[in-house]
């Protein structure tokens, strides 16, 4: 199984090669089309016109574009992404240092959605036929149309404003320091054995997180309990009550794993959709991620920037499209034979 | 970005109903402690304070780092690093005695050698800094010992003065950055001023910690955290919750809702910035009648009413009531019927339009796009036919330097130093890239005046000036912007007539 896992992550790691370079070009075509100059903005408003060609020139603005594209993709694969029109510092220093707390948001995010999702789903299916079953069903709906915007307006009113549990500012409460090992807080903290900062760190992560994970939970949760319909109106599962199995002992020995495919595929296509929806709750919670940095780059007309957080966003996408391919692989026998 | 308006939105709706909620749990006084968290709408650019000219990084940066020339609550120049200054009669040259009592963060002493590497070798060095524009008339700087040095100019250079107090003109350690490198210096910046900076984490907080080697008054409070919370509406959340001791730039009706709390002090400051319409000479605002009735149709203490609870005083002139250049005795009266008639006389009227093209950013200033909504609205009243468009503000001056601006671009301008040259000069100098305003006539004033090395006469000149371009129909003041204040009852601090909020002159009371 091993070396089928390995086969196929290295052919996805491949395949995704091509994707990026086209994901890559259309970014940098889009962005090229839009009526703002790189090098104007690159100067202080004083600047000579002569001073702004010179800098054209220095940034490749005056050749054709898929030469423009070929310094920009060079540079890229270098980790050159060029300089921030607003910030004048290194665009992929800019994106290292931002880039760990949104992968942390997003993780903490996911296992709140998975777990919301899977009990949920199993809620759901618990009730079926049951009298409970359409008020499961409109709470379900309910929640599948409230965006994770709304979730992190109503849990910061709720728990940062009203109740006043839980901080809803920042990444660490104000007083504490910031270790920067990894760059992840949660990992660095312990690192240096600061258990305050962890702790302050994993309070700063509940309501942004909550909300990432409320916002994708429904999808899951009504997948799940689909997959479980259809699953035991299979034969196996009518033989297994046959064999005397308990109802609990049929729903996570026989029917959980084979339902939990399909709501495998969608958890990873949903990662990737909850990765992009941190940008703002990160600007709502104001979590110094990557996406309160992409917020601040569209405002600016940033191209630098933007171009090397669209490639980051779209690199971390393929990485857990090709995690979840790998996942669904050692779950399902039939795909290691072929 | 499409989802930024119904967002804010919401969470404009969903704090003031958190308001009505929770003004039971407001938060009883703060304690006296040595420490404070203030909500700050930006973070800094960069830790280069010379490179951008950001005012809402200024408080940051007066708090790391010191400026030549400081100012007064009432924006007079006063003595700050520069101990004395004197600019000679013809304005080429300026001479300066610095103190010799100021360490940098790191224990070195501050000299003329740094004064002349900050204003002189850094802006010839060819760095992209934006204080190369104001210092652009330096020709040399010598230096006649560690505290005394002379300015040279290859031109007049009457404002020197007051550049040195201005944004981005901050000394930075010389020694420093040469022996350690410049990227060193922007991981760990230091500065002379009164709190060294302990912590920096991009977008989200600024943690800063008394100086107690500061050449000056000691800040009351030894720590303080300026947490960024880039919406308006989280951070009238993070005051209300307790979360930050202190905010700026809230909406007005929420500060008016936090005055009712006796848990809050709440205040609408009106400041030295200009909210104003940068217009063209040419297209359809060639003919000055039109000009001339696009201003009078405009009624701006409706618009102060509409979208700052009516604190923000109407402009007649490009100054601010209190600073040089203002004229009290000078007004532009709103006069539809006038706006009807001047524009009859160029054959246009509510039947036969005159078609205009206005630009407004949305968001870069409070109420920026409904203003301009608005005056759409007045115009349309007086027969002017505008086609709104959005423009980022980051591509103003792109736009600007290629003739792409429209006829009318509602703007914001700060003037930190309330100096009219920095107002009307800065406004209507055809050689400067801020207004689309070309126009050989008031040009030539306007550079004329750059010459004027005699105060009185300067500042008489600008009021001319001022009065004469609105006239004229080449300046449109519409208001005195405001600042926004919100804090706990018991911890003060001092008002500046520029909006500054600075961390030292906080206190608990």
């Amino acid at each position: 199984m091993t070396a089928t896992v390995v086969t196929l992550i290295a052919r996805r790691l491949l395949a995704a090669i091509p994707t990026l370079l086209i994901v890559s070009a259309l970014l940098f075509c889009v962005l090229r089309v839009l009526p703002v100059d790189p090098a104007a903005m690159s100067l202080p408003p004083n600047a000579t016109i002569a001073e702004i060609e010179a800098k054209r020139r220095e940034m490749g603005l005056d050749r054709p574009l898929p030469q423009q594209y070929a310094i920009w993709l060079r540079g890229a694969l270098h980790g050159d992404f060029g300089q921030s029109i607003q910030f004048r510092r290194d665009a992929a220093a800019l994106v290292a240092a931002t880039l760990p707390a949104t992968v942390q948001l997003a993780v903490a995010a996911m296992v709140i959605a998975g777990v919301l999702g899977f009990g949920g789903g199993l809620v759901l299916f618990r009730l079926r036929g049951t009298v409970l079953e359409p008020l499961a069903d409109l709470v379900s709906i309910v929640l599948l149309s409230i965006p994770e915007f709304l979730w992190a307006l109503i849990l910061l009113f709720v728990f940062g404003v009203v109740l006043r549990v839980l901080p809803f500012t920042g990444e660490v409460a104000p007083g504490l320091p910031l270790p920067h090992i990894t760059g992840f807080l949660l990992i660095d903290s312990l690192l240096v054995g600061r258990f305050d900062v962890f702790a302050s760190a994993c309070l700063h992560l509940i309501l942004p997180a909550v909300a990432l994970g409320l916002a994708f939970s429904p999808t899951t949760m009504r997948v799940l309990r689909s997959s479980l319909f259809d699953v035991y109106h299979e034969d196996y599962i009518t033989q297994a009550r046959l064999r005397g199995l308990s109802e609990r002992q049929i729903l996570l020995g026989h029917a959980l794993k084979n339902a939990v495919l399909p709501t495998l595929t969608l958890a990873g296509v949903q990662f990737g959709i909850l990765f992009s929806g941190t940008l703002l709750v990160e600007v709502i919670y104001s979590y110094p991620g990557m996406g309160n940095l992409m917020v601040d780059a569209v405002r600016n007309a940033d191209l630098p920037l933007i171009q090397a957080v669209g490639l980051t966003y779209c690199i971390v996408v393929l990485l857990i499209n090709t995690t979840v391919d790998s996942l669904y692989v050692v779950l399902n026998p039939k795909l290691r034979i072929r | 970005m499409v989802c930024d308006l119904p967002r804010r939105t919401l969470l404009q709706l969903i704090s003031g109903a958190a308001a009505g909620v929770s003004m039971p749990l407001a938060p009883s006084l703060a304690a006296t402690n040595d420490a404070a968290t203030i909500g700050w709408p930006n973070d800094v650019p960069s830790w280069d304070p010379n490179q951008r000219f950001t005012p809402d990084a200024q408080p940051v940066f007066k708090a790391v780092f010191d400026q030549p020339l400081d100012q007064d609550t009432q924006l007079k120049l006063i003595p700050h690093l520069i101990k004395t200054w004197s600019l000679a009669p013809d304005a080429l040259s300026m001479a300066v005695e610095l103190r010799d009592d100021v360490t940098f963060h790191n224990g070195d002493k501050m000299t003329t050698a740094d004064f002349r590497y900050t204003f002189f070798e850094r802006v010839k060095s060819g760095a992209k800094l934006d204080i190369a524009n104001s210092m652009r008339k330096v020709q040399d700087i010598v230096i006649e010992s560690p505290t005394q040095a002379t300015m040279r100019f290859d031109s007049p250079a009457p404002t020197m003065p007051q550049w040195m107090a201005f944004l981005g003109s901050y000394i930075v350690p010389k020694h420093y950055i040469e022996s350690s490198g410049f990227d060193n210096f922007l991981q760990k910046p230091i500065g002379t001023g009164p709190y060294k900076l302990a912590e920096y984490e991009l977008n989200s907080r600024i943690v800063l910690e008394r100086n107690d080697n500061y050449w000056g008054p000691k800040p009351k409070i030894s720590r303080i955290t300026v947490q960024i919370i880039k919406d308006p509406s989280a951070r009238v959340a993070a005051i209300q919750s307790g979360e930050v001791d202190c905010t700026v730039n809230v909406p007005v009706r929420e500060v008016q809702r936090f005055a009712q709390d006796n848990a809050f002090a709440a205040e609408i400051n009106p400041i030295t910035r200009v909210i104003m319409l940068n217009v063209r000479a040419d297209l359809a605002f060639a003919d000055k009648n039109v000009r001339l009735a696009a201003h009078h149709a405009i009624d701006k203490m409706a618009l102060s009413k509409a979208f700052y609870g009516g604190v923000a005083v109407p402009l007649s002139v490009l100054a601010t009531p209190g600073t040089p250049g203002y004229i009290p005795q000078f007004t532009f009266n709103y006069d539809p019927a006038l706006a009807k008639q001047l524009l009859a006389q160029s054959g246009f009227g509510p039947d036969k339009p005159v078609k205009v093209g206005f630009a407004a950013t949305n968001g870069q200033f409070p109420s920026d796009y409904d203003i301009a909504r608005a005056i759409v609205g007045m115009w349309k009243t007086a027969g002017i036919e505008a086609d709104l468009q959005v423009i980022e503000y980051a591509k103003y001056f792109e736009l600007n330097r290629g003739g792409k601006l429209p006829e009318a671009t509602l703007y914001s301008w700060d003037n930190a130093t309330g100096d009219p040259e920095i107002f009307s000069g800065y406004q209507l100098n055809p050689k400067m890239p801020f207004s689309p305003w070309k126009d050989e006539d008031i040009g030539n004033r306007v550079l004329a005046l750059f010459a004027v090395t005699d105060y009185d006469k300067r500042i008489a000149g600008y009021k001319e000036l001022e009065r004469y371009a609105v006239e004229n129909g080449a300046s449109m003041p519409l208001l005195q912007s405001v600042v926004t204040v919100v804090r706990k009852q018991n911890l003060g601090y001092q008002k500046y007539g520029n909006g500054w909020l600075l961390p030292q002159t906080l206190q608990w009371t």
